[in-house]
């Protein structure tokens, strides 16, 4: 019988910065716990799952059996080297913990386990809990308790990744109610360039409960550009929770898209701060679901200096009895004029029984910004339906074409065409 | 001669009121029958209760479709089974690029003959040559289906359509409707090449002047609910010099 804070032990226990993080995490969450039904910000996403006292975390996998860490490195033949169809250095969790692979990253840029950037890493020191704001995040805080696991990335000054790069989450949960964490940090240094892709999937046996925590920490340096791709595609009956902490610097880039189609319960946090004159960020998101899940996106964007800018495209499939929630906050500070804020919401509901909430909150302070928020939320259209039908089209196939279509539009959001395809094929 | 449609005492309603009431029609294999009607006579109600748009109840009647009882089938049987509704009011689908769409369509025809799929080669082949009499090219079926076309670029993609999918029965309600006269002639022309003495068609209009382009066997004139009077060609120029209003007194 446990829930989500349990003594585990933990790396690195002589390092006092860390061990301090920590602790400050486990106080918060202590504090905060699992939010109920009269917290603001998950007043439309109940965690109950979260509530259980059967979590089991992860033990660390024993020594691979391959010496070049290249094959078999899971015996389980649980399927979790499964591969993306991308051009991509790939990079592999199983169960919160890292495979070794042979990436060979170009000059400039440091991948690295998180355990061992925050042995040695002057930048990961410098950045680590520092861009998440874990006094208004239960589960960023919950996830700093545990901190241990992930990926730290670093992209020099100047420097373009020459391909993407996928972590590739993989959960293999068996019997037990698993938790764990991820935290990933990335520090783009000024005027690099990169796409990174996540990809959570588990090993096929879809009644499997688990919980994964995420958090990203990202800082974008001067003009420089991430694209930052998602694609959470885990158990019906999973829960997960994601915060992608971002600070952007003058003239820097972010574009963020994130796919949720699986989870009973999902949420993806993007919380962007404009730090400097003329930085952008697009987020974007798209979920599809059925049953019982509940999806949620929530976005803050904080345009702390003039000239700032953001543009916001979510669109959500829903059917069965699933809800799909939306959440997005643009916060204009005082001074932050000729900034412009966008953000639209839209929703396509399959089933009488399928729900939407949506909560726009737009906070201005400055006066002359452009700053709009649109939401909508239909049924698919019978005379396209009928249009489709009268040429032969199946019924089934018509509304599967109308539902693509429908995503077609915040999928073009997405810059990489590889990638892009490749989330098609997750529709 | 053999007859592919027949309709029989055929009543049916929209919501709560009664539109078709009574109608009788045989249409025999390779026969072009024009029915033309005043607005809001029904003539859409018809094309739409032919084609099994839901929504369009049928209350009594029959209708059969080569033998069998059209009544029972989906909208989507009916079109594999050869029928093909040329709409007034082309429907825009935004996402979907006209070709996909057409390729849908095609293989859902494929399929039901037992053929395989068309490949992407043959496919573009076959529509750029049927496209090419139309006056359609390939960037017009590389946009979202009929978003943002004028209305003879969606009456010449609704030809397209029936070019491609050559069915037995064509139905063509108002298809004049918006085209200036060099569209329109484009548009006969391309359901003239349909007419080879086997496929028939259902030509449904307001104005004779579509029948100087597509010359019909029979002419029907319809109203209130029913044909009320049947001729040959001259009867649609007899109806364009009197008005409708003496055919509906003359009942
Ligand atoms: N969906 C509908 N709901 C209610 N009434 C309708 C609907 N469609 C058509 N009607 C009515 O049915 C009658 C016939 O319409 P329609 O078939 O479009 O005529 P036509 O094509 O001959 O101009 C009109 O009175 C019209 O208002
Ligand atoms: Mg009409």
């Amino acid at each position: 019988m446990a829930g989500l804070l349990q003594n585990a032990s933990l790396w690195g226990d002589d390092i006092p910065w860390l061990c301090a993080l920590r602790e400050k995490g486990t106080d918060v969450f202590t504090r905060l716990g699992v939010p109920g039904a009269k917290v603001e910000d998950w007043k439309y996403t109940k965690p109950r799952l979260l509530n259980a006292d059967d979590f089991v975390l992860p033990e660390a996998p024993a020594q691979h059996s391959c010496s070049c860490g290249c094959e078999d490195y899971c015996d389980e033949g649980c399927g979790c080297r499964r591969n993306i169809p991308l051009d991509a250095y790939q990079i592999h969790f199983k169960n919160g913990f890292r495979h070794p692979e042979h990436n060979h990253f170009p000059e400039g840029v440091t991948v690295l386990p998180l355990d061992e950037a925050i042995a040695g890493n002057e930048d990961c020191r410098r950045y680590l809990g520092k861009i998440a704001d874990i006094e208004t995040a239960p589960f960023a805080a919950l996830n700093t308790a545990y901190l241990e696991n992930g990926v730290f990335i670093n992209i020099a000054r100047g420097i373009k990744l020459d391909k993407p790069l996928v972590i590739i989450c993989h959960t293999c949960a068996g019997e037990r109610n698993l938790f764990y964490n991820l935290r990933n940090l990335v520090v783009m240094e000024s005027g690099s360039e990169a796409e990174i892709v996540e990809y959570f999937h588990y090993d096929g046996i879809e009644k499997s409960r688990y919980f994964v925590n995420v958090v990203n920490e990202i800082a974008v340096g001067k003009n420089a550009v991430l694209k930052h791709y998602k694609c959470q595609d885990d158990a019906y009956k999973a829960a997960h929770v994601s915060l992608s902490a971002v600070q952007i610097k003058a003239g820097g880039r972010y574009q963020n898209f994130c796919l949720q189609k699986g989870a009973d319960m999902g949420r993806n946090e993007v919380r962007v701060k404009l730090q400097d004159k003329g930085a952008e960020a697009r987020v974007d998101a798209a979920y599809k679901m059925s049953g019982w899940a509940t999806l949620d996106t929530t976005t803050v964007i904080e345009h702390l200096s003039p000239e700032t800018y953001s543009e916001q495209l979510v669109k959500g499939v829903v059917d069965g009895e699933a809800k799909g929630v939306f959440q997005g906050k643009i916060h204009i500070a005082p001074h932050a004029v000729h900034t412009e804020g966008r953000q639209l919401h839209k929703a396509l509901l399959l089933s009488d029984t399928a729900e939407i909430d949506c909560k726009p909150e737009l906070e201005i302070f400055a006066d002359d910004v452009k700053c709009s928020h649109g939401a909508a939320s239909g049924e698919l259209d019978e005379e396209q339906l009928f249009y489709m039908r009268s040429r032969g089209i199946d019924e089934d196939e018509a509304r599967r074409i109308l539902v693509e279509a429908f995503l077609d539009d915040v999928l073009l959001k997405v810059d990489s065409e590889p990638v892009r395809n490749w989330l098609k094929t997750m529709l | 001669m053999k007859p592919l449609l027949e309709i029989e005492d055929l009543h049916a309603r929209v919501g709560d009121k009664e539109i078709i009431k009574g109608f009788n029609l045989t249409i025999n294999e390779g026969e072009v029958h024009a029915v033309m009607g005043p607005n809001g006579a029904g003539k859409s109600t018809l094309s739409y209760v032919l084609t099994g748009k839901p929504g369009y109840e049928i209350t009594s009647g029959t209708i059969r479709f080569k033998g069998k009882d059209l009544i029972a089938m989906s909208a989507e049987e009916r079109a594999r089974e050869g029928i093909f509704l040329c709409m007034q009011y082309p429907v825009e689908i935004p996402g979907v690029p006209t070709a996909t769409f057409l390729k849908h369509a095609v293989n859902a025809a494929r399929k039901h003959q037992n053929l395989p799929e068309m490949d992407t080669f043959e496919f573009l082949k076959l529509v750029r040559e049927e496209g090419r009499k139309l006056g359609i090219d390939n960037e017009m079926i590389k946009r979202p289906v009929n978003v943002g076309f004028s209305g003879g670029e969606k009456k010449r993609l609704e030809t397209l359509q029936m070019s491609i999918l050559k069915p037995e029965l064509s139905i063509l309600d108002e298809a004049d409707s918006g085209l200036d006269i060099d569209a329109l002639k484009v548009v006969a022309g391309g359901v003239n090449a349909l007419r080879d003495g086997q496929r028939s068609m259902l030509v449904i209009t307001h104005y004779q002047r579509l029948l100087n382009y597509i010359v019909p066997d029979y002419v029907h004139i319809f109203a209130d609910g029913h044909i009320v009077k049947s001729g040959d060609k001259n009867l649609a120029l007899e109806l364009e010099e009197k008005g409708y209003a003496d055919f509906v007194r003359e009942k």
